[in-house]
């Protein structure tokens, strides 16, 4: 949420600090600050509010109730604190709410005879500030009081809606099936049996998505002379579910959302209503209040030992005192224990654990110490299935395997994804042979660069079959004569975990075999094994940091020469590096023999540019300039 | 430091993903991850975080009887449906750490991460700070931020403050859910993304690299 920092100085005295202290003070007290924008005169924050508290934080008075019990400066005048009271009543609005457990309160503020027209500049700068477009005075000032106090708020013409004896009538229903409403968007909309509508009961129409937005037909214009202000208490469920239906987020529905009390709107009426009124003119008729059942007053205790039994700290009955306060958390304290009277707005606050933290944050996380946990008497347990994974990994990648994960989004499979974003591979995979498969052909036409003799691949996973979840292990290896076969690996690590694979479980058809592909089923085997009474030591990288690697393709030279005897591959080498530059990023000696007194050496070279794709002409300069190196030293070129 | 491991399945329910933890259907909670469903097949989604394994691990704890403490840690793959980049990928790895017991507190939880971090980076000086956040299933919840101090860390690293993962102490309806007493037992739990940690404790720049079975990556480890 947006929160401009001119608007937050109008709650204090004293001057506040700069919108960067601002930010840090709220970071680590209250919420993250998403940026820092500075606009001229003005610096507008924005501010994370957690959903624990979009019941009274989507509110300069909220964050700025934050601020004070973070920097101890105390705010002016709360008016969420101040003693309001909506006189007089008025019959010439009634009022009826047909689903008391979705509207829990409906206030109606009636005003006859404002002066639409331009906001003043100061209405505009700050609603502008805020991102929000300046409309019309009365418009502006319920959406000023909204991001102010955080109760939303509607103005309806009421000379576009019906009056019957002199009176109006509003009512807060479920929308008929098929019910159409244009809403101050231009936008038709086309209601359900299961949205809450505001009605015009002699109309018997819509004049309102109850808590997303309001008609077009009743909307506020320059020709409104008579107003009748909406401040509600709408259901967070219901409107959630409405606005997501008709994809219709506003700031209304998204505090609503968030569940506000009841309460609020008492305060949202007589702020707006007193406004209007100062900027529009006219005069107030009376309000009609709505509010079947009024919401409890609730309390909430917590004490100084529970504070520190779950902080790990050592704090005072004096610092838990001086936290609530800062909070403006009214509390009656008995000895060590607290009980915190919640004001109406914090339906955050149910549990002594919410109190905890509450203290906590205020009080500063910097002040809890760093304790290590204490030993446990009892040895730790261990679980059988990653002791023997682990087992697994090591016999793989002692013999060469890299382990890999590949995507659990397959084309195929008997499980699919519902509602994937990207829409491709839709499936759960049923099997790991599809993806090992790809990942083995792409990796061996990178062979040469890996200077890999052999591809092997291993991955544990999961797949899935149509009622089950199993964990897998699959095995690639590229095929070479007279090199081992994944059937072989197979065999061998069975033997390496004490038991014949294809004895305890099922394998699969040899035609997998022979594609280099293999899996088996981990969730059948290891259970067959036996239970480890201690972990073993776990593979790990003694990497310390990666390389990146050249995205272009590479290309590969080999060169073959006699040298005189004794002359060691890295005297060649050397020669080979100082003349081939920085393109040549392995090399590798594939072949020696030794005939008549000399030694051949025959070498694979690979080249490589971070830059661009090497043309045959690129390589071949360089190979030319490593065959005139090699010739100077006297060796010679096969 | 007596944590064992643990695991869980990566196709939940929405009751041990959600509910259990305290997000109730319908919550503006559940909007802070985005979910994968299964067609045709109600309340089951693709796991959105590890954290369902701390029910079900207290849950299975309790009905053999074995009550608190519990320590575990759950690493495993993890599912969000957002569209992928070098920073988002669709499918990730957690892990998932769990601590119950009479006396568990927060400076407990600060005392094991700082520990987890130094050895992670090998001895490295190490502190960790939190900041006030918000995750249904802990209270208080905090942020975890850590930073390497001294001539060792790699420039990248050093003296900077990086956001490492959520944690907190856990609910106490979670207990209940799980079946521990919450009035004998607290306990916290923090929940890290591992494929940012490898990237920040290998200098990886494309988060895409960790899943992409590409061995000219792979073999570097």
């Amino acid at each position: 949420m947006k929160v401009s920092r001119n608007w937050l100085q109008a709650f204090f005295n004293d001057p506040l600090p700069s919108a960067q202290e601002l930010a840090d003070a709220l970071t680590f007290h209250a919420f993250e600050i998403e940026e820092v924008v500075n606009s001229g005169s003005d610096d507008i924050l924005d501010v994370k509010v957690t959903p624990n508290r979009g019941h009274d934080c989507l509110s300069h008075r909220g964050i700025a109730r934050e601020l004070s019990a973070i920097l101890m400066k105390p705010v002016k005048e709360d008016p969420l604190r101040v003693q309001i009271n909506l006189e007089p009543p008025t019959d010439a609005v009634s009022v009826s709410i047909a689903e008391p457990t979705l509207c829990r309160r409906y206030i109606a503020g009636y005003i006859r005879g404002v002066k639409v027209g331009p906001s003043p500049e100061w209405l505009k700068n700050s609603l502008e500030a805020v991102g929000q477009r300046s409309i019309n005075n009365v418009v502006d000032a319920t959406n000023y009081v909204m991001f102010n106090l955080g109760q939303p708020l509607h103005a309806f013409d009421a000379g576009q809606l019906r009056a019957e004896n002199g009176a109006f009538a509003i009512e807060v229903r479920k929308a008929k099936a098929g019910e159409n409403m244009i809403a101050l968007d231009d936008k038709e909309y086309t209601l359900a049996d299961t949205m809450l509508v505001i009605a015009d009961t002699h109309a018997n129409a819509a004049i309102g998505i109850a808590g997303v937005k309001g008609g077009k037909p009743a909307g506020i214009t320059e020709a409104t002379k008579d107003i009748i202000i909406e401040s509600a208490n709408f259901d967070g469920v219901s409107v959630r579910r409405t606005a997501a239906a008709l994809k219709l987020r506003t700031d209304a529905s998204s505090r609503f959302e968030q569940v506000i009390s009841p309460e609020l709107a008492a305060y949202g009426m007589y702020a707006a209503a007193k406004l209007i009124v100062e900027l529009a003119g006219g005069e107030i008729v009376g309000f009609v209040d709505e509010y079947p059942l009024v919401a409890e007053k609730k309390q909430t205790e917590v004490t100084t030992a529970f504070v520190n039994a779950t902080l790990g700290t050592e704090l005072q009955d004096t610092d838990i005192e001086a936290a609530l306060t800062r909070l403006d958390l009214a509390h009656v304290q008995e000895g060590g224990k607290f009980v915190v009277n919640v004001p109406f707005e914090r339906l955050d606050i149910l549990i002594p654990e919410d109190l905890v933290e509450e203290i906590a944050r205020i009080a500063g996380y910097d002040k809890i110490p760093a304790v290590e946990l204490p030993k446990l008497s009892e040895p730790v347990a261990v679980n059988t299935n990653f002791y023997w994974t682990d087992r697994i990994c090591e016999f793989l990648i002692g013999r060469g395997f890299s382990e890999i994960f590949t995507s659990i989004f397959a084309e195929e499979g008997d499980r699919a994804v519902l509602n994937k974003v990207d829409s491709v591979r839709p499936y759960l995979r049923r099997d790991l042979l599809v993806g090992l498969r790809e990942a083995l052909d792409k990796n061996v036409r990178n062979k040469d660069l890996l200077g890999l003799r052999q591809v092997k691949l291993f991955e544990i996973g999961t797949r899935w079959s149509k009622d089950s979840e199993s964990v897998i292990l699959g095995i690639a290896v590229e095929h070479i004569k007279k090199e081992k076969s994944t059937t072989d690996f197979l065999r061998e690590l069975g033997e390496s975990l004490g038991v014949t694979i294809a004895e305890v479980i099922d394998l699969p058809a040899e035609a997998l075999a022979k594609a280099g592909v293999e899996e088996i089923d981990l969730s059948a085997l290891l259970p067959k094994l036996s239970v480890p009474d201690a972990y073993g030591t776990a593979p790990s990288s003694t990497t310390e940091r990666y390389q990146p690697f050249s995205k272009y393709p590479f290309m590969v030279r080999d060169v073959a020469l006699w040298t005189p005897s004794g002359t060691s591959p890295e005297d060649v080498l050397a020669v080979i590096s100082a003349h081939a530059g920085e393109l040549l990023v392995r090399s590798e000696l594939f072949d020696r023999f030794e005939k008549e007194g000399k030694v051949s050496y025959a070498f694979r070279l690979i080249f490589q540019s971070f830059d661009k794709t090497l043309t045959d002409g690129d390589t071949n300069e360089r190979m030319e300039s490593i065959y005139t190196g090699l010739k100077e030293k006297g060796y010679e070129i096969r | 430091m007596g944590f064992t491991f643990e695991e869980g399945p990566l196709l939940e329910t929405e009751w041990y993903n959600f509910d259990a933890l305290n997000v109730p259907k319908d919550h503006p909670a559940r909007d802070m991850q985005d979910t994968f469903f299964i067609k045709d097949e109600e309340e089951r989604v693709l796991r959105t975080h590890t954290s369902p394994v701390q029910v079900r691990y207290m849950e299975a704890q309790t009905k053999k009887g074995i009550q608190p403490p519990y320590r575990v840690i759950v690493p495993g793959k993890v599912f969000r449906n957002e569209a992928t980049d070098m920073t988002h990928e669709a499918e990730f790895f957690q892990i998932e750490g769990l601590a119950v017991g009479e006396d568990v507190t927060l400076a407990n939880l600060k005392g094991t991460l700082a520990r987890f971090f130094s050895e992670l980076f090998k001895g490295a000086s190490v502190e960790v700070r939190f900041r006030p956040s918000f995750f249904p299933f802990v209270e208080p919840g905090v942020e975890v931020d850590m930073r390497l101090v001294g001539s060792d860390v790699p420039d990248k690293l050093r003296d900077k403050w990086i956001e490492m993962m959520g944690a907190g102490m856990v609910h106490p309806s979670v207990l209940k859910n799980a079946g521990v007493d919450p009035r004998k037992y607290r306990g916290f739990a923090f929940g890290m993304g591992l494929d940012r940690l490898a990237m920040l404790r290998w200098g990886i720049d494309d988060v895409r690299l960790m899943h992409s079975a590409d061995l000219r990556f792979v073999n570097q480890f």
